[in-house]
């Protein structure tokens, strides 16, 4: 490429222009490969069943626990006003609705049953149900849900918290205030 | 080429011509554009997939004592092993002996200290820490501990509760339904 420059009286003068380079794109990828690595690592199809669920105030815990390998699922949420169940969030009743209600009882039964019978016989101990509770809900509600997974066969039950180190110093504080 | 001879002669090799690169194009760039469409595809699917803030878990033992706490793990039958129990409580009740606060009562069952809240829903979990630390020190070979909760009591105080069995070395938590029911 070049261009051509001109004044009267002197002679013309062709600037070699240099070619444009291709844009390296080599460091751009050694970075997407460290985060495609990092991503692959970190990227669990469980995790999505226990997300943090925004609308929810979680108890937060110093402890936590890693979920069983190879467990098999099942998620129920209990907001203040809702009981969801599963990883279609059926939903179910109010929490209030499932304590009086023996029908609603039974609905929850059915589907626990259905999502055990799904789990192959030989990974039935896998079977894992995380129960997602709104930390200002009384216990009985948590106890409900507890109960029925436990007759139906759920032998692992995980309560799904926030981690948060030093609770009982926040906790103390508040409590002095 | 190294092996293109245009006279037709036949072409000899020999070692020091092989090693020529006279006439070899200059390295090319590999083509990363099809590895980029595939990154670019890839990872904003991956960063929706992740979540940032994932929640943690606690898991729960079980045992069957006839108040609808489960039959899982750590179950023990019918008779139950001779351990540490907190009992969360949320209303006064003189009759049953029931206060608004936490009663620990240690295995021999005559020893019992009683924790009462310090405000409406404040538990005293600074002295619930130090109660459980001490009987660490003193029932070391146990792990386990009993949970009794009532049913009005919050679920973050169960949580909070079971959280400082744990971090004090009572690792197998088991969940239990109170025998003394509130007479409403």
């Amino acid at each position: 490429m070049s261009s051509i420059t001109s004044q009267k009286g002197t002679r013309q003068v062709r600037r070699k222009i240099e070619d444009v380079k291709s844009l390296s794109i080599t460091s751009l990828l050694d970075v997407l490969t460290i985060i495609l690595v990092f991503l692959i690592k970190n990227v669990s199809m469980d995790a999505v069943k226990i997300n943090q669920l925004p609308d929810m105030k979680y108890p937060t815990t110093i402890t936590t626990e890693k979920l069983m390998e190879n467990a098999m699922v099942t998620p129920v949420k209990l907001y203040m006003d809702r009981v969801l169940l599963g990883i279609g969030n059926q939903y179910l009743g109010t929490p209030q609705e499932m304590v009086e209600s023996a029908d609603v009882r039974t609905v929850m039964q059915n589907f626990f049953s259905t999502e055990i019978s799904e789990i192959p016989e030989d990974k039935l101990s896998d079977a894992c149900l995380i129960v997602q509770a709104d930390a200002d809900l009384p216990c009985g509600y948590v106890t409900q849900i507890v109960s029925v997974g436990t007759s139906v066969g759920y032998g692992n039950i995980y309560f799904a918290t926030l981690e948060e180190a030093d609770w009982l110093q926040s906790y103390r504080t508040a409590s002095n205030l | 080429m190294a092996g293109y001879n245009p006279s037709g002669a036949r072409k000899v090799y020999r070692p020091s011509e092989a090693r020529q690169q006279n006439g070899q194009t200059a390295p090319q760039e590999p083509n990363l554009v099809p590895i980029m469409n595939l990154f670019v595809s890839i990872i904003p699917f991956l960063i929706m997939m992740i979540s940032i803030s994932q929640v943690a878990l606690i898991a729960l033992s079980f045992t069957s004592d006839g108040g609808g706490g489960g039959t899982g793990e750590g179950g023990g039958g019918g008779a139950q092993a001779e351990i540490v129990e907190i009992h969360l409580m949320l209303k006064e009740l003189t009759q049953a002996e029931l206060f608004p606060g936490m009663e620990v009562r240690e295995p021999d069952k005559t020893t019992i200290h009683k924790i009462p809240w310090l405000s409406e829903d404040v538990y005293d979990f600074d002295r619930l820490n130090s109660l459980l630390i001490d009987l660490k020190e003193k029932y070391t070979d146990t792990a386990e501990i009993a949970v009794i909760v009532h049913p009005d009591v919050l679920y973050d105080t169960l949580i909070r509760t079971i959280d400082l069995c744990k971090d004090n070395g009572f690792v197998t938590v088991h969940y239990r339904n109170p025998k003394t029911q509130y007479i409403y």
